[in-house]
């Protein structure tokens, strides 16, 4: 067992067809008056402590179905924070995550069973919001993401979950604690 | 003379039928109220339901989209006028979620991933809920300190806010129902408090009363045979009754009737 503290892996996980929760959020989101032109979601893997090498640790993402399903989505392995996105250009994004909760120990077991690394494994929802060209992007990404009634906000209930607005380059990790904006 | 209660079915519900059954032998006249008819159809009945299930398959957030439906917005504003609203499971997700339980309007809650020692995700058994002191319509009459069992069955079902919040309600009233251990005693620990929620809370409602979200499913039961084994005292397998007397959970539906028809 071993285990390499500060590196990162970053797996993204994108539906190959149009994900329908994406699909719901942007109806509800329009109806709600919000200026948004598209919006898509996918997963964020964060692997912390992996000593593999990326053609390795992706050959062990696409192993397992702790992760994702091969059939019906496809994963993007990233390893430093720079560099191209792989859910589109243009785009605001902000990532949503389960207060206490982002861990995933039934993955972190699998890993450890598999490839013998004790790691860390966290997970977040992205979500890629392009807004109208005449609206400011910043405000409404904020006004989609902070849920504060019944017609104001919607992707995070702060008393449960955090976000966090992903900039462009940015060192990883992206998933961790932090205090929303109130 | 009776009252009509609307039974609201978004896409994804799942527990309607047996809502229904429970209401109308409450002796509440019950309709299924599809998200596909006008909103402003609702004005007509006295008093509401959204039962549990998954409406819009939990996407983004169980409840979260229930809670934008122009239904829910007629909905809020008949809970103002007083009018009695129940959510169960995925129900109170919805009023939850749509700032209407603990009420002003403001989201202040969330009802978060369970927290269960030993195991994650969904879970479904029978808890016991303790009736604490309330202005809820749907407790009204109850002894405080009496026990009911009732079947829980959710993966989403911890109650949780800003810290202190879910303490100052509990002063105020608004947490009718709390999670118990055998005893009678307020749970602390799993599984007798099943979920992790704050305060063992098992359901949340508005100042006025009219209003409560209820995680644990009483329309599950109706009968007293339905009730587990594992109880003890009054619903005790041993306990004198046929198994197709009333059961534990028809005391809420009993008491929206109280209500609605007798008061």
């Amino acid at each position: 067992m071993k285990r390499t503290a500060e590196r990162v892996l970053q797996a993204w996980i994108i539906s190959r067809a149009d994900d329908p929760e994406a699909v719901s959020a942007l109806g509800v989101a329009r109806k709600a008056d919000m200026r948004l032109a598209d919006l898509r979601r996918s997963r964020l893997i964060e692997i912390r402590g992996s000593g593999r090498s990326s053609s390795e640790a992706q050959t062990l993402l696409h192993a397992s179905t702790q992760f994702y399903n091969p059939h019906k989505e496809c994963c993007v392995l990233r390893e430093s924070g720079s560099g191209p996105l792989p859910d589109g250009d243009h785009v605001s994004r902000v990532a949503v995550w389960e207060r206490g909760d982002e861990r995933r120990s039934a993955a972190e077991r699998w890993w450890l069973h598999e490839a013998g690394e004790t790691v860390e494994v966290r997970e977040a929802t992205v979500w890629a919001i392009t807004s109208q060209p005449e609206s400011a992007a910043s405000a409404v990404v904020v006004e989609l993401a902070m849920l504060r009634d019944a017609r104001h906000g919607l992707l995070c209930n702060p008393w449960s979950q955090e976000y966090r607005m992903l900039g462009g380059a940015e060192p990883l990790p992206w998933i961790s604690p932090q205090t929303n904006p109130s | 003379m009776t009252a009509r209660i609307a039974i609201l079915q978004l896409p994804g519900v799942n527990c309607e039928t047996e809502t229904g059954w429970a209401l109308e032998r409450a002796g509440l006249e019950a309709e299924v109220f599809r998200w596909t008819r006008a909103a402003r159809g609702l004005r007509d009945f006295q008093g509401y339901v959204i039962p549990g299930g998954f409406s819009y398959q939990d996407r983004v957030r169980a409840g979260a989209l229930a809670a934008k439906s122009p239904l829910i917005e007629v909905l809020a504003e008949e809970a103002e006028r007083g009018k009695p609203v129940l959510g169960i499971c995925n129900g109170a997700q919805v009023l939850v979620e749509a700032g209407l339980v603990p009420g002003g309007g403001r989201v202040e809650l969330a009802l978060a991933r369970n927290r269960m020692t030993g195991r994650v995700g969904y879970y479904s058994c029978w808890v016991r809920v303790r009736i604490e002191e309330s202005p809820c319509l749907f407790t009204h009459g109850m002894a405080p300190g009496s026990v009911l069992p009732l079947p829980m069955a959710h993966g989403e079902g911890r109650f949780t806010g800003a810290p202190g919040h879910m303490a100052s309600l509990v002063r105020s009233g608004q947490v009718p129902l709390r999670y118990a251990d055998a005893r009678g005693e307020v749970a602390s620990r799993f599984p007798d408090a099943p979920n992790g929620a704050e305060e063992a809370a098992a359901a949340v409602c508005n100042a006025r009363g009219n209003v409560m979200a209820i995680m644990p499913h009483p329309e599950r039961a109706l009968d007293r045979g339905a009730t587990a084994r594992m109880m003890n005292g009054k619903w005790s397998a041993g306990a004198p009754g046929a198994p197709a007397a009333d059961g534990p959970g028809l005391a809420l539906f009993r008491a929206l009737h109280g209500y609605l028809v007798e008061a």
